[in-house]
């Protein structure tokens, strides 16, 4: 079964790119926010069984946004797709309850190869 | 060489923005990696201008510093251009103990002022390396550099000459500002691509996106 997936991050062409890495068979519907503020008003309203978040963005940055959705939805599948590669960072989100770390510039496989984890923590193939 | 402006699409300020995004991300992870520092990144932004214009958006930018540390590094490929890494004067002192040079630290008769420039240009060197090297790679190129020079504590004013580039000339200059965590410490890294570069790069945008399409 295809998931909602939930897109957040401040640049189109970033959005774009990681679209086009998702496996058309992934998706039922792709909704997209352009910071972590509005993200979050699209994941209370659209409830995504996938989320990718940006952590570098105007408004509310992706770890607030994290937090704000663990506390809104603790099991929420919640994966930081970022350029920020430190591993402060990286220990900071997971500890936060992120479910994996994508780190940019997306690819097929890097994509494809969260989403079959997602899909083995959740029982189902490619996450879905 | 024209002399002509050359046009850049929003699309590919975009592409360049989450491009330089990613390869200054790459190069405050190896920062962090080898002097334990934290980086806290911003959203980069890019410009068009042409040369004439490039000083006086440099003074204008660096309008709130009274003095400045400036680390410059040319890069040399079909990517070229200059990086300009601006710290406020004195953030070389606040750096040096976060450098494990394997020297004693002895700050007397003048040595704090050679330590604090090889502290900067240490930082200097891995950030504008890693970063352009990182845009390079994504871009399909890959460049050469100049050895990094480091002039302290001027005005922004008397440091940036007038003649940066040819002032009928195009740059794309891109900045991204970034602070280091538990450090009082904050900057800019510029770059500013020559005349030269503005098409091969609009070209290589176009083959990046491609991957995506």
């Amino acid at each position: 079964m295809a998931k909602k997936i939930l897109i957040v991050d401040d640049s189109p062409i970033s959005r774009k790119m990681l679209k086009s890495c998702i496996p058309a068979e992934c998706i039922k519907e792709i909704q997209e926010a352009g910071d972590g503020l509005a993200g979050l008003k699209v994941f209370k309203e659209f409830l995504p069984d996938i989320t990718f978040l940006d952590l570098t963005m105007p408004v509310m940055d992706g770890v607030q946004a994290l937090e704000e959705m663990k506390k809104l939805d603790p099991e929420a599948v919640i994966i930081v797709a970022t350029a920020d590669v430190q591993v402060k960072s990286i220990e900071k989100v997971m500890g936060l309850g992120a479910f994996h770390v994508l780190k940019k510039p997306p690819t097929k496989e890097s994509v494809r190869e969260i989403l079959l984890k997602v899909g083995e923590c959740r029982g189902t193939e490619h996450g879905i | 060489m024209e002399s002509e402006i050359c046009q850049v699409t929003d699309e590919e300020k975009d592409i360049l923005q989450e491009i330089m995004n990613i390869a200054f991300g790459k190069a405050a992870a190896d920062l962090a990696e080898a002097i334990n520092i934290f980086v806290v990144l911003s959203v980069p932004n890019i410009q068009l201008l042409k040369g004439a214009e490039l000083p006086d958006y440099l003074r204008d930018e660096l309008r709130d510093f009274t003095d400045i540390s400036i680390v410059e590094q040319n890069f040399r490929g079909k990517f070229r251009g200059s990086a300009f890494l601006v710290f406020p004067a004195g953030a070389g002192k606040e750096l040096i103990s976060l450098l494990d040079t394997g020297h004693e630290m002895v700050f007397e008769s003048g040595s704090i002022d050679i330590l604090e420039k090889e502290t900067l240009l240490e930082v200097g060197n891995l950030l504008i390396g890693a970063c352009v090297g990182k845009m390079a790679e994504l871009l399909g190129d890959l460049v050469t550099y100049s050895p990094p020079k480091v002039v302290i504590e001027n005005h922004p004013h008397e440091i940036i000459p007038n003649n940066l580039f040819n002032s009928e000339y195009t740059a794309i200059v891109m900045k991204t500002l970034f602070s280091f965590d538990e450090r009082d410490v904050s900057g800019f890294l510029f770059l500013v691509t020559t005349h030269d570069s503005v098409v091969w790069l609009q070209n290589s945008l176009a083959r990046f996106l491609q991957q995506y399409e």
